[in-house]
This record gives structure tokens, C-alpha cells and sequence, in this order.
């Protein structure tokens, strides 16, 4: 796929001649994409293998790493702006994989107005950003980590502790006070109606983490083996189950909310978190908006054919490639199969070519966006009479 | 389990054709792969946009309960729902389709499943085996617990019929041979005496169609 691409943008670039051969990146990278040469002691990137966690980035000493997502330069652009949209000066730094809706947020912390920071992992932000908060006027930092074994990225969650215990330290001695970024660590989890459960076994069978059983009559599960991938979820077939912050009725509003804002023709992407990583200001224009999933096996059936019954005119669904799924390599290809079937489905009433399911990493930035160029042009306007009633 | 499979939709919209106010009735019982709440729902919503682009209005109501195939059930979770519809689509098996034709008679009940066979859900292969054609006179007991009436192509009594090759049926050879596999489990079992015995036609009178079973 897309291999007209010759000079392809890569996510992470290692210049060597910042590099001090430390080792600290290749200590930490979890996907062992960084290693030192035994020969020379040269550090080398293989990109190939990287998954973009940021860790490398935001540890190293020489800034001999660069990155495309959420570098120093974008996150104080982005501060600066938000700072004056949002008139606070408590900023909350949260990660993808394990934040509530605002109003939990707001619960977990006690804050009623802050400037939202969300970032796939936050073990990915550089001290220098948090340091920087605080000279542009930042009084209070929370910072919310997955619960350590969570962590998408292995180490992530516990480099961001070990990071924010350090700095705390150094603005204490600065006298800025005591504890000034607060860290705290959640888990989003499943939620099941018994009483809905109709005991088909579904989700003791799918469940990456073997979390469910049926017992007593209905599923159960043991809350600390899931991680809040949502597979299970999306296929219960009696409405059972739901994930926190990724509720059936959430997404639907959030759809409809979407659909509104939209021009035709319209495109809404249904993307896994870690495949695709937004730009801290991400702007699609009119015809074009997306919805992060935990992982690509939370997208619902239902919630596609209810895009097209908003009026939207083509969904483009991205997973990760089946090997790098954070979700024991089974979100993503469930993913796949259960598109293939409604694709299936949709071509039967002429709607197929609407439904495009793409594997991508955000290493390779670019492919994601040739797969959107590629299927919002095949997109004509206005497929359905009264589509957006 | 019953398993089934969708007809077409195209399918689904002739028999839908002088209708214009539907419910779509999944079963939570033994129909397989599950066609509930979610089945009936994501039925709704293909049929409502293949209306829409066939130029049609159609309103659906969505529902499901246990075991379609109970007329008590039916007539106590199903018929309250039925008052301003025109016609039941059931996601049922065969059977739930004409338990609702029984117990509403007043309406018509059309189905939106092809039902298959009796089988095994293979979770791993993602596949259903039909594995029990219900004939009434169970010999599991003599053939290791793998039936050769469901299995065996040819449904025979004695043995391989000798056109198996590679422990795979001649009729198609991506399938095992039943009697293959009997006689494996037997030897397993240290029975392969069971086999030295002639079995006779089957009794074919078991089970009278229509079959019925005083309770």
C-alpha cells in the first residue's frame, strides 16, 4: 500500500550528530526500535518497528530525537492559544487511553474549569513543556496516567511518575511549593447489565485479557484483568455491556453532533487511538471529522450504519495493523472482519463502496492521510434522498 | 443451536413489499450466531437506508425475547408489541416464524433467516458444524459420541464407506470422514469391538413427521 511514496515523512528521526551514544532511549523504547550498534556504539532508529510512544523524545538529553507529534514547539503553541480560550491557569494533562468524559475528569482532580491537554501517553511529555507551563503563568498541573500495567506503551505510565516526582522536587527547591503537578492513575473498565446478559459467551470467548466469565446466570468480569478495549462490548448482542467514556448513547450524540457541523460530502472516520495520533491542533475542515476509539474493535456496527442514517456519505474505519494491536493483536483484526461482514451488508442496498476499512501506523503520518484523500474523493454528495433529515 | 443465516436484503424487501410499519422480532434463545437485540436493531437500520435509496418509507420497532419458539412466551412478551404493526420480520429459526404465525394469527409473520441445521459453535474456526439431525434414535453411545447420520454424508450404519481418502470425505474433502473419525475414538477408547457388530436399518418410524411430543 502507497508504496508510490518514496520520500515518506517518518514520525520519529534520530540525528546522530546530537547523539551522546547515552543509551537512555534504547533503555526505555518498549518496541526495541532502538538499539546500539555492539560495533561502534553508534544508537540506531529502526523505524519499522517504531510505534511512536514519544518516550525517546521526550527523555533524551540531547534533543537528538525529533518528532512529528506533540513536540515542544506545537504543545507551547498550543498552550499559549488555550490558556486565553479556556481563562485558566490550571492545566490538566490527560492520556487517551484512560480519560473519563470532562465531568470525571473534573470529579478525579476537583477542578471545575482547566485547559484540557490530551496526549497518547503521557509519559511522552518532555519536562521542559511542564517547566514551560509554569513560566507561562500555569499555577496547578494535574497530569492523568494509566494505571502502570495499563500502559499502551509498558513504560510510559512509570516514566511519567518517575518524571513528575523529580520535577516536583526541583520546583519545591525552586520555591514554587510543594506537590505542583498532582498525578493520578485510572483505568477505564466495562460495565455490564446483568440483566441484559443473555449468556451467549460472547464476551468470554472475545475478551483479549480473559476477563469474562459467565456465572450465575450472566457474564461477570474481573475488573482488573480489563484493560477497556471494548471489543466485548461491541460485539454483546444484547446491549449489555458498555465502556466507560465510550457509552453506545455517547457516540451517537457525538455523531449526530458531528454530522451537524459537517459539509457535504461528508466523511467520518472511526479511528483506534493509537493508530492514528491527531496533531495537537488537528483541523479537517467542513467535510471531514473523526472519532478516537480505544481501539479500532470498540467501533460499533450500529454506530456506522447510524452515521449513514445522519447524512453522513462515507466512513473510513483505521485500525492498526494486526501485529502492533495494543489489544493482545485481536482488536484489529476483529475489527477488519466484522467491517468485511457489514460491507458486505451495505453493498447489498448499493452502499458498500461508502465503508473503507484501512490498517495504518503512525509512523508513516502520510498513509492515513492518502487513505482519507483516496476515499473522500470517491465520496460523491447526497447518496440517500433526505439523507440529512 | 439452530443456526441461520440472513437472507438477502433484497430478499427481505420483496416479502416486506405491501408493508410500510414493521417489527423486527430477534429471539435470545438457541438461535446462533445470536440474533437479538443488536441483530434486530442493525436489521432495522440497513433496511431503513435500503428504503431510503429505493425511494420507500418504511418504520420499524425493534424487540427481542427469549426462545421465539415458546407460544406462552410469545403470546406474553410479544403480542403486546404487535398492536400498530402490519407485520413481524422474526430473526428467528423456521420454528419461531411459525410459532408467531400460531399465535398471531392475525398478522403476518414473515422470516429474515435461512435456517441451516443443528450444530456446534467452533469458536476458534469461527465456523458452525452441524453435528445432530435429530432422527430419534440416538446411537452416540455406539459410535464413540460422533454421529454418523449427521456427519456421514451418506448416513451409514456400518462403517466407512470406503471412498474416504486421507481421513476426508469423498463428497468433499475439505470435511472429515465420520466414520474416520469413529473409529479412531473407539480405538482410543479400546471399543473397536462395538464395531465387529452388525447394525440394521435404522428405525425410521422414531420420529413422525410432523414430529410432536406430549409434555
Amino acid at each position: 500500500m502507497n508504496t508510490s511514496v518514496t520520500q515518506q515523512t517518518v514520525a520519529v528521526t534520530l540525528n546522530e550528530e546530537y547523539c551522546s551514544r547515552c543509551s537512555i532511549c534504547s533503555s526505555l523504547c518498549p518496541f526495541e526500535a532502538i538499539k546500539k550498534e555492539p560495533e561502534t556504539g553508534k544508537i540506531v532508529l529502526e523505524i519499522e518497528k517504531c510505534q511512536v510512544c514519544g518516550l525517546c523524545y521526550a527523555t533524551c538529553p540531547a534533543n537528538a530525537i525529533s518528532s512529528v507529534y506533540y513536540d515542544i514547539d506545537s504543545l507551547t503553541g498550543y498552550l499559549k492559544r488555550a490558556k486565553q480560550e479556556y481563562e485558566s491557569d490550571t492545566l490538566v494533562i490527560m492520556c487517551n487511553g484512560s480519560t473519563p468524559d470532562f465531568g470525571g475528569v473534573e470529579k478525579l482532580f476537583g477542578v471545575s474549569k482547566f485547559i484540557p491537554l490530551f496526549v497518547p501517553c503521557v509519559g511522552r511529555m518532555p519536562e521542559e513543556i511542564l517547566l514551560r507551563a509554569i513560566t507561562m503563568g500555569i499555577r496547578e498541573i494535574h497530569v492523568l496516567a494509566c494505571d502502570e500495567d495499563y500502559c499502551r506503551f509498558d513504560k510510559g505510565s512509570a516514566v511519567a511518575g518517575r518524571k513528575i516526582l523529580a520535577l516536583n522536587l526541583l520546583l519545591e527547591q525552586l520555591g514554587y511549593g510543594t506537590e505542583v503537578i498532582n498525578l493520578k492513575r485510572n483505568s477505564l473498565k466495562v460495565k455490564v447489565d446483568k440483566d441484559k446478559c443473555i449468556t451467549c459467551g460472547n464476551c468470554v470467548f472475545y475478551c483479549p485479557y480473559h476477563a469474562a466469565k459467565l456465572e450465575n446466570g450472566a457474564a461477570s468480569f474481573d475488573l482488573d484483568l480489563c484493560r477497556g478495549c471494548g471489543l466485548c462490548v461491541a460485539l454483546c448482542p444484547a446491549f449489555a455491556l458498555e465502556l466507560e467514556n465510550w457509552e453506545k448513547e455517547r457516540i451517537s450524540t457525538l455523531i449526530s453532533k458531528l454530522s451537524l457541523e459537517m459539509e457535504k460530502p461528508k466523511v467520518l472516520i472511526f479511528r483506534c487511538q493509537w493508530a492514528v495520533l491527531p496533531p495537537v491542533d488537528e483541523d479537517f475542515g467542513s467535510h471531514v471529522r473523526a472519532i478516537d476509539l480505544p481501539c479500532a474493535a470498540r467501533v460499533d456496527m450500529l454506530h456506522i450504519l447510524e452515521a449513514f442514517q445522519n447524512g453522513i456519505d462515507g466512513v473510513l474505519i483505521a485500525a492498526c495493523h494486526e501485529e502492533e494491536c495494543k489489544q493482545e493483536k485481536k482488536g484489529s483484526k476483529e475489527a477488519q472482519h466484522q467491517v468485511a461482514v457489514l460491507k458486505e451488508r451495505l453493498s447489498q442496498i448499493g452502499l458498500g463502496d461508502r465503508l473503507h476499512f484501512c490498517f495504518v501506523a503512525p509512523r508513516y503520518p502520510e498513509v492515513f492521510t492518502a487513505e482519507l484523500g483516496q476515499f473522500a474523493e470517491g465520496i460523491g454528495a447526497d447518496f440517500l434522498k433526505g439523507g440529512d433529515e | 443451536m439452530i443456526v441461520t443465516v440472513q437472507k438477502t436484503l433484497d430478499e427481505i424487501f420483496d416479502s416486506l413489499s405491501p408493508y410500510t410499519s414493521v417489527l423486527i422480532a430477534g429471539c435470545d434463545g438457541c438461535t446462533q450466531p445470536p440474533r437479538g437485540l443488536r441483530e434486530a436493531e442493525a436489521l432495522s437500520r440497513l433496511l431503513e437506508l435500503g428504503a431510503r435509496s429505493r425511494g420507500k418509507k418504511l418504520d420499524f420497532k425493534v424487540t427481542t425475547h427469549p426462545k421465539q419458539c415458546d407460544s406462552y412466551l410469545v403470546a406474553d412478551m410479544l403480542e403486546p408489541q404487535t398492536e400498530d404493526v402490519e407485520a413481524v420480520l422474526s430473526l428467528a429459526c423456521g420454528v419461531g416464524v411459525q410459532t408467531l404465525t400460531q399465535v398471531l394469527p392475525e398478522l403476518v409473520t414473515l422470516p429474515a433467516q435461512n435456517t441451516l441445521f443443528m450444530g456446534m459453535e467452533a469458536r476458534e474456526g469461527g465456523t458452525f458444524e452441524e453435528n445432530c439431525a435429530a432422527c430419534g434414535d440416538c446411537i452416540l453411545a455406539l459410535t464413540g459420541g460422533i454421529c454418523p447420520i449427521a456427519r456421514c454424508a451418506k448416513g451409514l450404519l456400518n462403517g466407512a464407506c470406503g471412498g474416504s481418502s486421507d481421513d476426508k470425505c469423498e463428497q468433499d474433502p475439505q470435511k472429515d470422514c465420520a466414520w474416520c473419525l469413529i473409529y479412531k475414538r473407539l480405538q482410543k477408547l479400546d471399543r473397536l469391538d462395538i464395531l465387529r457388530e452388525f447394525r440394521p436399518p435404522r428405525n425410521f418410524r422414531a420420529v413422525s413427521r410432523p414430529g410432536r411430543l406430549k409434555q
